[in-house]
Parts: structure tokens; C-alpha cells; sequence
């Protein structure tokens, strides 16, 4: 074994130490506070109306969080430059998964609308005024299942409630 | 899990007996080990990202069944859980700490180190038993994912398709919940390791790994946690 | 490429070979040496590239008559879904990467080992269960959805679609930590004096293609574990029948396998690189070119999958978005096959089997690369799609670009993998056998699939005759060549096979300056590099890019 060691091609100069940035407690603490705070924060604004502008809202929220737990607690503030590098270029990759996808879901809807060539399953039932089937009564054999051991049960207590659900599910079943 | 070679090392005369036969040195060693996490997080995110795009796709699709849906999971159960998950967070990274600070072989610093992670082991099973209360209403109540949905029957009437809601409330919550356990059981790993004395400031990069994996699944569930609890 | 004054020469008769270094069955299955690890890969690759062979043989068999002949419909469908399955996941995404990429990367780079030796033998057994899990789906009923799954049919067919996912998600795995442990090996464990610029063309393409692998893969684990929960629970994401979205499936699913298609070839780029440069004595045209244009292939990869779903209901602007982004992808691929004819101009070209297959994969990559072009217009590609031009098509590039570069490479590598040569005529004969077959297989395919021949039909009408008569005898000539390269691969494991000695191709990358087979350690000294891979010393370097 040679007396040098390398990295990267590159001699380095003190091999026996690892280079590492300790950060204070106090560093961590006052992150901890600050999400804590955020999480209260997106908590209290949840019972607020804020309309369409609640989803943006809560993602600007949750990204400073997000941004503060990897800056401080996952180091990268301080990490070396391409650890950094891999972490934003997924964020790209993950926003051309998201801007392709959902731009044609955008624009697909567009042209539905124009041409009628789709409709959505939700569409089909408004119109037809039958309401969906939902979950379990999409499966005749597990409908007859679920009834048969939970008859008795449902059947008196919830009778209204469950009874027109159903009727309608069954509706949809069959079309 | 890239950190797993570290521990095979040769011992090689005057070198760190924690390096590997295949590296010149533990900075380099180091560097691959957590240059290994950061891209295995890399494909970690764009797994999730895929559930995120489908909550979202779906949300485009039936909004009004999204935001009815929504209604019936419990926010403070989410917010609970979100707490437990952000203080783990910091009694991992002050293990991490614990660790870059640690002097070798020294018994103190090493029972500081699993002092932490007992704590984060603590949040972790925490958050594992809010999730079993949530779970077993939404069981109890039949908010079921996809064709074992039976809510209507049960008398909750919930506008649209919430089986769709459902699928994906308990896929993506139990993906997340599925990386917990995996890093309850990396925790208990690298709490043997420490007890063993391994870790000290010439060699935490286990423990620092641990850590980056484990600030993951907080980063996942910040996102989750208003998408599917907060969202109006 | 020059090494420290000690050479391996004077040892080399002293330490033995890595394969002598252990023995028993335990220190294969438990090894973390790459080169062992390289070696069992290559033995699985190329098993299922026999299996998938063999089920081509029987498909084009089939067709060789309108009517149905000896396989029914239902068998017929299960056939071409294990062919491609078996195909993709288990032979071309695993072939480079896995066998070569394993065997050569760490002695490119002058490292000792992989950056994560353990994790390699991790990916590799997670490799077999994937490949237990798919080929078990054989015995619980077959699957019949096409190597695409695509829903709604994939949550529907009562066919082992659920395992044959998870066997795929699997796989997926094997493939992203074998991409992860070479980034971190090219970033972290490359020799003294090994700058980016003095890399082999082959790591640039092995790295580029890790790339792909790490953000690629994770998609595919995900949406093959939505298919999976789709049937097991019927969620509603991608089932109309729940309210999902089938386009929505097939978003998910060719962000990962467009740029999967990237995974397959780009590693064949990179063989055809070293072919080219080492046999025709020249240094390389263009280094930098084609190695940037692999990264960039590597991106590009990422915006045009879209191009996969002209017909399948999306919006029709996108559409037209991805038709362009799709061009883009020529221009990379076009400086790279530029490149390395530029390299043969005025080399001393020595006409062997490597340089054979190398000039074959020029000639098939090249068409299968502009016939995408045909594809990646729209009013072109609506005629087209689902016909035997597509059919044409990918296997121009998939198999006239990868199996023909991964062949070629098997040849150049040889005498570094086994220490002896191959059979230099049976070679060339293998390699003439499979250019003819080849083209007479699928070189039909695009007149076929213009006429409208549908694919995956197993029966069809009168008028296609001749022409899949012409198709499936070329298919037997084919399969004839590549028995017969694996003949004469096999003839250098006999103790009679002429030695190699260490650099048989004179030529300057590290792997060559280590004995053949390399020891256990790979080199003696840590090899300090001075000079490009492709700096061949008793030539004229006029004609290359930059030394």
C-alpha cells in the first residue's frame, strides 16, 4: 500500500481525519421549535377557509419544514456540494414526473370537453342520476358475503342510512 | 443498508480498524458510504413521488370526494403523530451528534449516543401505536381501500368514490408506515453496534446514515400529513 | 494508460487467478469479489437469454403459417409476454450493468473492488428471486398482459399477473442498488490520476446508465406495486372500473421504461466505444462528445416517454410536446454514431470478431435509430403503432444495438475473463450468421408492419405469408449464429485454447494491465494513470478529438 492516499484522483492531504461539521444543540433546538411551530401553525390554519389557496399554503408550509430537516438535521447545509446536487436533481426529476403527468391530465380534460370522446366514471353517474357504485358493491360475491355476516347487525340499526346507499350502489352495479 | 460493509474492515496495522480493504481511507470510505444513502433517498423520494402524484391525480379528478373523505381521518391524530415524528427527528440527529463528538472507546459518550436512539426508538413505537388506534377505527367503520370498502353499509355516506380515497390513505400511509418498522430495526442495529462501542468520531458513518434515513420518513410524512389530514 | 513501474508481470506467475483464489460452492454464492459476482451474472444473463431465445424460436415458428399451427392463442400471448419480460428484466437491463459492468468497472478504474461489495452480492440474489418469482408465474397459470401490464387488462386476467409484478419489483431493485453502487464507485474509488477525462468511454456509459437506473427504477416499483395492490384490492388508480385512469398507468409506467430503454443501450454505446478505438488502433473521435452525449442521453430519456401513448388517449398537445423533445434524443445518439465512424476513418482497422460485431452494430443501431425517428412522428406513428414496424423497430435497437454490442463485448472481453482465446473463425462466422439472420428477421418486420400487420397476433391473413415465412427462416439463421458464438466463446475454456497473456489487444485501458483472468485484488500496486485510455502509442493521433 502506498504511503499516499487519494480521492477522486486527487492526493489528500490529512487521510486520518474525517472531515465533519458538528453543529451546537442549540442549532437543533431552535429548528425543533421552528417545526413545531410550523406544525401548529398548518394545524390552526386547517379549520381556517382559506378556499383554493388552502393546498398551496399548506405545501409552502410543509416545504420550509421539509427544507429545514434536511438544511439542519440531514446536514446538507454543510454536506459536500454533490450530495446536494443528487438531492435537488431528484426534486427535478420528480417535478417532470409531476409537470408532464399532470399537464396532460390538464389538457386531456381540456379537449374532453371539447369533443366528449371520455367521460369519467363520476360524469357517467351524474348524468345517468345513478349514483356509483362504491367499494364493495362493485363485487356482487363480496356484497353477498359482507351481508350475509353483518346482516342482522346493519340491518336494523342503520336500515335508512345504509339502504339507500346501497339501493343506489346496487343500481350502479348492474349498469 | 450501504453502510453495511463497514464493519467487515481488515484490521491493517496502524489503520482505522473500521476500514474497508477496498477504501484508502475512512474520509473516503465515509463519503461513499453517505454518498450511497443520499442516492438510495434519491430513489426513496421518486418511489413516494409516484403515491403523491396519484393523491394528486385523484384529487384532480373527484375533489369534492377528496375533501369529503378527508374529513373522516383524524387531525390530531395526524398532528400527534407529526410531533412525535419531528421531536424523533431531533433525538436522531442529536445521536448523530452524539457520535461526531464521541471520543473512541469511551463509555460515556457511546451511552449518550443509545440514550438518543432509545429516545427516537421511543417516538418511533409511539407513532406505530397512534397509527394502530387510527387504523382500527377506519376498520371498524369499513373506510376500507377499494373493493373491501363498506362504509355506505355501515352508514357513513360519503359523496363520490371514497374507496379511491381510502386506497390511497392506506397505501401511502402504510408505505410510510412499513419505513418505520425497517427503521426501528435499523435503530435496534445500530444500537448493538454502539453498544459494542464501535461508534466514536473516527467512525459514525453508520450512525449518520441511520440518521439521514430516518429524517426521510419525517420529510415523507410533512408532506403527507396535510395532503391527507389538512387539505380543504 | 500507463501503470507504476512494477508491473504484474514479474507477479503474476506467483498469485493466483481470482478464480483459484477460493474454491467451493459457498465462496461463489457468498462472494463479494465483483469479478465473481460478474461472472455469476453473466451465467444467469446469458441462461435467459437462451429461455427468451428459445420462446422467439417457438413464437416465430408459430407464424410460420397463417393458420394456428401448434400453439393456441392463449399460449401464444403467454409466450410473447415471457419472451419480452424475460427479455427485458432479466437479460438486456441486467446483461451490461450486471455481467460486463461488474467484471470490468472497479479493474477501469484501477479500484480494488466495487464501492459496496456486499450490496453487490445483495443485488445479485436479489436478481435470482426476481428471476424465480417471474419464471414461477410459469406454473401458476402464465402471464398474458405483455411485458407492459398494462391496465385495465393487468387487474383483470386471471393469469399470475400479481406475482409476475412483484417479481418485476423485485428485480427493480437489483437493478437500482447495482446503479447505485457504481455511482458511488466511479465517484469515490477511481485511481490516482484518474480524472474524469481519462475515463474509459465505457464507465461514462456505465455511470449514465446508473443514473437512469437510480431515478428511473423507484417509478416502476412503484406502479408495478399499484398493479399489484389494483388486484388485490381494486383501489381504483388505474381501474375504470374503480374510477382510476388507464392512461394514468401508462404515464407511470414508461417514465420508467422509456428511459429504461436508455438503460439497454446505453451500456452497448459504451462497449462499442472501446470496440471501435482498440481494434482499430485509433484514439477515439470526439471523447468528450460522446461522453457528454451519454449524460445527456441520460436526461433527454427522461422528457419524451409521452411518445409511447400517441394513440392511447392522452391530451393531444402533449402529444405534439413529446413528438418534439422526442427528436432531440437523435442528436446525442447522432454525435456518437458520427464519432466513432469518424474514428474508423483512417485507423488500422484489424477485421477481427469484435471489430466484426462492432461495424455489425453500427449498421442495425443505425437503422433502428432512424426508423424511431419515423416513429416519433405523430401522423406517422398513428398508422404505425401496434404494427410489425414497432416490432422492427425495438428489436433493431434492443437487439441490434445491445445483444449484438453485448456479444461483441463478450469476444473483446474473453480473453480477459477466461485468460484464453476464443475461436477466432467460428467468430466470424457467428458473426456474418447472425448479421444475415438478423436483418433477414426483422429487416421483413418493417415491410410487414407498414403493410398493417398487427403485432402479437397469432394468427394472421394469407397476404403476410412470404414475407413471415422470410421473417421466421431468418430467425433460425439468427439462432444458428448465436449457437455457433457460443461455440467458439466456449472453445476458450478448454485447457488446449491459445493463453491470452495480459493485454492481447495491445490496448491502454487498466483492465488490461492486470494478468488474465485478474487477481483477486484486481492490480498488484495501486496503478497511477497518466493519459487517456485511448492514447495508442504507435499510431498517429491526428485524427483524434484531444489528447
Amino acid at each position: 500500500m502506498s504511503d499516499k492516499v487519494f480521492l477522486n484522483g486527487k492526493v489528500v492531504e490529512h487521510p486520518h481525519e474525517i472531515h465533519h461539521h458538528v453543529s451546537p444543540v442549540r442549532h437543533y433546538q431552535v429548528v425543533l421549535g421552528a417545526l413545531f411551530v410550523l406544525t401548529g401553525l398548518t394545524y390552526a390554519v386547517s379549520f381556517a377557509s382559506l378556499g383554493p389557496a388552502s393546498l398551496p399554503v399548506a405545501m409552502l408550509v410543509a416545504t420550509i419544514k421539509a427544507s429545514l430537516v434536511v438544511g439542519y438535521f440531514m446536514h446538507l447545509k454543510y454536506d459536500d456540494r454533490y450530495n446536494l446536487f443528487v438531492f435537488l436533481g431528484t426534486l427535478i426529476f420528480i417535478g417532470i414526473f409531476f409537470g408532464f403527468t399532470l399537464f396532460d391530465l390538464e389538457s386531456r380534460d381540456a379537449l374532453n370537453d371539447d369533443q366528449r370522446t371520455f367521460t369519467r366514471v363520476e360524469e357517467d353517474f351524474n348524468n345517468t342520476g345513478v349514483k356509483p357504485a362504491v367499494g364493495i358493491s362493485n363485487d356482487p360475491q363480496r356484497l353477498a358475503e359482507f351481508e350475509a355476516k353483518h346482516g342482522g347487525e346493519h340491518g336494523a340499526g342503520h336500515g335508512a342510512e345504509a339502504g339507500a346507499g346501497g339501493e343506489a350502489g346496487h343500481g350502479g352495479a348492474e349498469h | 443498508m450501504s453502510n453495511a460493509h463497514s464493519h467487515a474492515a481488515h484490521t491493517t496495522g496502524e489503520h482505522n480498524p473500521h476500514l474497508a480493504h477496498h477504501f484508502d481511507t475512512m474520509g473516503q470510505q465515509a463519503g461513499a458510504a453517505k454518498l450511497g444513502m443520499w442516492l438510495f433517498l434519491a430513489t426513496e423520494l421518486l418511489m413516494f413521488s409516484g403515491l403523491f402524484l396519484a393523491y394528486f391525480v385523484i384529487r384532480g379528478f373527484y375533489p369534492d370526494m377528496v375533501l369529503g373523505a378527508h374529513e373522516y381521518l383524524s387531525k390530531t391524530a395526524g398532528g400527534i403523530n407529526t410531533c412525535v415524528l419531528l421531536f424523533s427527528s431531533y433525538t436522531m440527529a442529536m445521536a448523530v451528534r452524539s457520535a461526531q463528538v464521541g471520543r473512541p472507546n469511551n463509555q460515556e459518550d457511546a451511552a449518550r449516543i443509545k440514550k438518543y436512539l432509545i429516545l427516537t426508538l421511543l417516538c418511533a413505537g409511539i407513532f406505530l401505536v397512534v397509527k394502530y388506534f387510527e387504523y382500527s377505527a377506519k376498520f371498524e367503520h369499513g373506510m376500507l381501500p377499494g373493493k373491501f370498502y363498506t362504509a355506505h353499509l355501515h352508514g357513513y355516506d360519503i359523496e363520490g368514490l371514497p374507496h379511491i380515497f381510502f386506497g390511497v390513505y392506506f397505501f401511502m400511509t402504510g408505505l410510510h408506515g412499513f419505513h418505520v418498522v425497517i427503521g426501528m430495526a435499523i435503530m435496534v442495529w445500530i444500537y448493538l453496534r454502539a453498544s459494542r462501542g464501535e461508534f466514536s468520531e473516527q467512525n459514525y458513518a453508520a450512525v449518520e446514515n441511520a440518521g439521514l434515513y430516518w429524517h426521510l420518513v419525517d420529510l415523507i410524512w410533512i408532506f403527507l400529513f396535510p395532503l391527507l389530514y389538512l387539505v380543504k | 494508460m500507463s501503470q507504476q513501474p512494477a508491473t504484474q508481470d514479474s507477479h503474476s506467475s506467483e498469485e493466483p487467478n481470482f478464480y483459484r483464489a477460493k474454491s467451493g460452492l459457498m465462496s461463489w454464492l457468498f462472494t463479494v469479489d465483483h469479478k465473481r459476482l460478474g461472472v455469476m451474472y453473466l451465467a444467469s444473463v446469458l441462461l435467459f437469454f437462451f429461455v427468451a431465445g428459445f420462446l422467439a424460436i417457438a413464437l416465430r415458428t408459430e407464424l410460420f403459417t397463417p393458420a394456428q399451427d401448434f400453439v393456441s392463442a392463449a399460449t401464444y400471448n403467454q409466450l410473447f409476454t415471457l419472451h419480452g419480460a424475460i427479455m427485458t428484466f432479466l437479460f438486456i437491463i441486467p446483461a451490461t450493468p450486471g455481467a460486463l459492468g461488474n467484471i470490468l468497472l472497479p479493474l477501469m478504474l484501477g479500484a480494488k473492488d466495487v464501492a459496496f461489495p456486499r450490496l453487490n452480492l445483495l443485488s445479485f440474489w436479489i436478481y435470482s428471486v426476481a428471476a424465480v418469482m417471474l419464471l414461477c408465474t410459469l406454473l401458476l397459470g402464465g402471464l398474458d398482459t405483455g411485458w407492459t401490464f398494462y391496465t385495465p387488462y393487468s387487474v383483470h386476467t386471471g393469469s399470475a399477473a400479481g406475482l409476475a409484478a412483484l417479481g418485476v419489483f423485485v428485480a427493480g431493485f437489483s437493478s437500482i442498488l447495482t446503479g447505485l453502487n457504481f455511482v458511488v464507485t466511479v465517484h469515490r474509488m477511481r485511481a490516482p490520476g484518474q480524472s474524469w477525462d481519462r475515463m474509459p468511454l465505457f464507465v461514462w456509459a456505465i455511470y449514465a446508465t446508473a443514473v437512469i437506473q437510480i431515478l428511473a427504477t423507484p417509478v416502476l416499483a412503484i406502479t408495478v406495486l399499484l398493479v399489484a395492490v389494483e388486484r388485490f384490492l381494486g383501489i381504483g388508480i388505474f381501474d375504470p372500473a374503480m374510477g382510476g385512469d388507464p392512461v394514468l398507468f401508462q404515464h407511470f409506467f414508461w417514465f420508467y421504461s422509456h428511459p429504461a430503454v436508455y438503460i439497454m443501450i446505453l451500456p452497448g454505446f459504451g462497449i462499442i466505444s472501446e470496440l471501435v478505438t482498440v481494434h482499430s488502433r485509433k484514439h477515439i473521435f470526439g471523447y468528450k462528445a460522446i461522453a457528454l452525449s451519454s449524460v445527456a442521453i441520460a436526461i433527454i430519456s427522461f422528457i419524451v416517454w409521452g411518445h409511447h401513448l400517441f394513440v392511447s388517449g392522452q391530451s393531444e398537445l402533449i402529444g405534439v410536446i413529446f413528438s418534439f423533445l422526442t427528436f432531440a434524443v437523435a442528436v446525442p445518439t447522432a454525435i456518437k454514431v458520427f464519432s466513432w465512424v469518424a474514428t474508423l476513418y483512417g485507423g488500422s482497422i484489424v477485421y477481427n470478431t469484435p471489430m466484426w460485431y462492432a461495424l455489425m452494430f453500427l449498421w442495425t443501431f443505425t437503422i433502428g435509430g432512424l426508423t424511431g425517428l419515423y416513429l416519433a412522428t405523430i401522423s406517422v406513428d398513428v398508422h404505425l403503432h401496434d404494427t410489425y414496424f414497432v416490432v422492427a423497430h425495438f428489436h433493431y435497437v434492443m437487439m441490434g444495438g445491445l445483444a449484438i454490442s453485448f456479444v461483441g463485448g463478450l469476444f473483446h472481453w474473453w480473453p480477459k475473463i477466461t485468460g484464453r482465446f476464443y475461436n477466432e473463425a467460428l467468430g466470424k462466422l457467428s458473426a456474418l450468421l447472425v448479421f444475415i439472420g438478423f436483418n433477414v428477421t426483422f429487416g421483413t418486420q418493417f415491410f410487414l408492419g407498414h403493410q398493417g400487420m398487427p403485432r402479437r397476433y397469432f394468427a394472421y391473413l394469407p397476404e403476410y405469408t412470404t414475407m413471415h415465412q422470410i421473417s421466421t427462416i431468418g430467425s433460425w439463421i439468427l439462432a444458428l449464429g448465436l449457437v455457433i458464438a457460443g461455440i467458439s466463446l466456449a472453445m476458450a475454456l478448454r485447457k488446449s485454447a491459445p493463453k491470452a497473456g495480459p493485454n492481447p489487444w495491445n490496448a491502454m485501458s487498466l483492465e488490461w494491465q492486470t494478468a488474465s483472468p485478474p487477481i483477486e485484488h484486481n492490480f498488484h500496486d495501486t496503478p497511477h494513470v497518466t493519459c487517456s485510455p485511448y492514447d495508442f502509442p504507435e499510431i498517429d493521433k491526428s485524427g483524434g478529438g484531444h489528447h
